[in-house]
């Protein structure tokens, strides 16, 4: 495993973002990186349990002397990276006449200054290797709208902005794409709900799918690794949409 | 053994993923007017039709001449044709040209297959659309309406059939290397439209091949309704 080479995945704790780790374990070293240090280690169990190798370290996006212990941890102890999901998120639910200034400044903070700063810490490595693909989480939200989560799609619009830039500035031997999910099925649909509320919020989502189910997440990390690997090497500063049909575009 | 309909098959993109679905195995029935390059390859997994994509009885045959055994999972419509003329000398005769090839070819093309798709209840199409669909090009008005009219078709197809478990999505190309811009111009100037790409180069049709094999396959299949824009960051809306 000596040759392997190494990705970072943020927010690789839990939901997409621990699909991908999983998904990228298998061919990549995986750097785990997560605030919830417990579901970081249980992604990295799960890789080792495949045969893999991971580490995982606690960080907050949101803060630069988090990521910059982080950078720190991976140049010496893993190596450098030549891929980067950065995919670390929150969901808080709040409409406009009444968003708390706190909520919406974690809800920024964590989006869109936590892919910068992941950005910046990804990036020179790859430079230094003169290539390299990153894979932003943006959502479909970064496109459509619906009422009650404005700090969200302010925030999922800003990331897929952010990865255009990056896309232009990095090219041509850094590629930057973003994936734009719509409706998953993830550990944000249970939280809040009971079982029957959460089967209820499913059958209501899927029916309104014109595929008429939810996603997996595993279906999203197929997206992410297609848009990391060679194979979509003329692709760049674009919004994939594993969205079983929510958003046309 | 999996079977992937291809239009436009002689030339391009059609060509390219032609050899590309036998490497990987798949029976490939391919369709165009003309046999063109697909006459150098000898494989018993392709099986050639000499089919004009305005013919929708000759397609229906077609399929029907196809084994019910062999699943048909994947349709891909290349087949379309590009002549420049500036805006006021477009004639009627090229417009209709480009409209009966390139948007009523596709309509005819997946009416003609997807019934049995419908049966297998799985499917995958891949339309062609174009970058120029949404950015434009000069001299290219009859071209580009019939490619933003691909994108309506496959959303189209994509609503009408989602839940009999058939996927659609487009792939927009930038400039590729391909016989359709080198009729328009020479060499020197195909390659040097890659200076304007951010990934500083036009692409190769085994780029636009990747995405559409990602496409066909079972890693896409969360995505439908989609245009899948393989333009080396040319686009970015």
């Amino acid at each position: 495993m000596a040759d392997r080479e190494n990705i970072l995945v943020t927010g690789g704790g839990s939901g997409i973002g621990r699909a991908v780790a999983i998904r990228m374990g298998k061919q990549m070293t995986v750097i785990v990186a997560d605030l919830n240090e417990d579901g970081a280690n249980e992604t990295v169990a799960e890789i080792e349990k495949a045969g893999g190798a991971a580490y995982a370290i606690k960080t907050d996006v949101s803060d630069s002397a988090s990521v910059r212990d982080m950078k720190d941890f991976i140049a010496k102890d893993i190596g450098p990276v030549s891929k980067a999901f950065i995919g670390a998120g929150i969901f808080i639910r709040g409409v406009v006449g009444q968003i708390p200034e706190e909520d919406w400044d974690r809800m920024i903070d964590i989006h869109v200054k936590g892919t910068l700063l992941c950005a910046q810490a990804a990036l020179p490595d790859m430079v230094a290797a003169g290539r390299g693909a990153i894979v932003t989480m943006s959502s479909d939200f970064a496109v459509m709208a619906v009422p009650g989560a404005a700090a969200y799609m302010a925030a999922k619009s800003a990331i897929y902005s952010l990865t255009k830039v990056i896309a232009l500035e990095f090219a041509p031997n850094i590629r930057a794409n973003a994936l734009g999910p719509g409706p998953i099925d993830t550990p944000i649909l249970k939280s809040n709900r009971t079982p029957e509320e959460y089967e209820k919020a499913l059958g209501a989502l899927a029916e309104g799918l014109p595929i008429g189910r939810l996603g997996q997440t595993e279906e999203v990390a197929a997206v992410a690794d297609f848009l990391l690997s060679d194979r979509a090497s003329y692709m760049t500063g674009q919004i994939v949409h594993p969205n079983g049909g929510q958003l046309m575009w | 053994m999996d079977t992937v309909i291809v239009t436009g098959a002689g030339s391009g993109f059609g060509l390219a993923l032609t050899r590309r679905l036998l490497e990987e195995k798949f029976r490939v029935e391919a369709w165009d007017r003309d046999e063109g390059s697909l006459s150098d390859i000898d494989d018993d997994s392709l099986s050639f039709r000499q089919l004009d994509v305005c013919d929708g009885r000759a397609m229906a045959d077609a399929v029907a001449a196809i084994e019910t055994s062999a699943a048909i999972t994947g349709l891909v419509t290349c087949a379309a044709i590009y002549r420049v003329a500036p805006f006021l000398e477009i004639t009627e005769d090229d417009w209709d040209a480009h409209l009966s090839i390139n948007l009523k070819g596709t309509l005819l093309t997946c009416q003609a297959v997807l019934p049995r798709m419908l049966d297998q209840r799985r499917g995958s199409v891949v339309m062609f659309s174009s970058l120029i669909a949404r950015r434009g090009a000069v001299n290219s008005g009859a071209y580009a309406a019939t490619k933003g009219g691909v994108l309506g078709l496959m959303r189209a197809l994509a609503l009408d059939h989602a839940r009999a478990g058939i996927r659609a999505n487009a792939i927009s190309p930038g400039i590729a290397d391909t016989p359709m811009p080198r009729a328009v111009m020479d060499e020197d100037m195909l390659i040097s439209k890659g200076e304007d790409v951010p990934l500083g180069r036009i692409a190769m049709p085994e780029d636009i091949v990747d995405a559409t094999m990602f496409l066909l396959g079972q890693e896409s299949s969360f995505v439908t309704g989609q245009d899948i824009r393989v333009n080396g960051g040319a686009g970015l809306f």
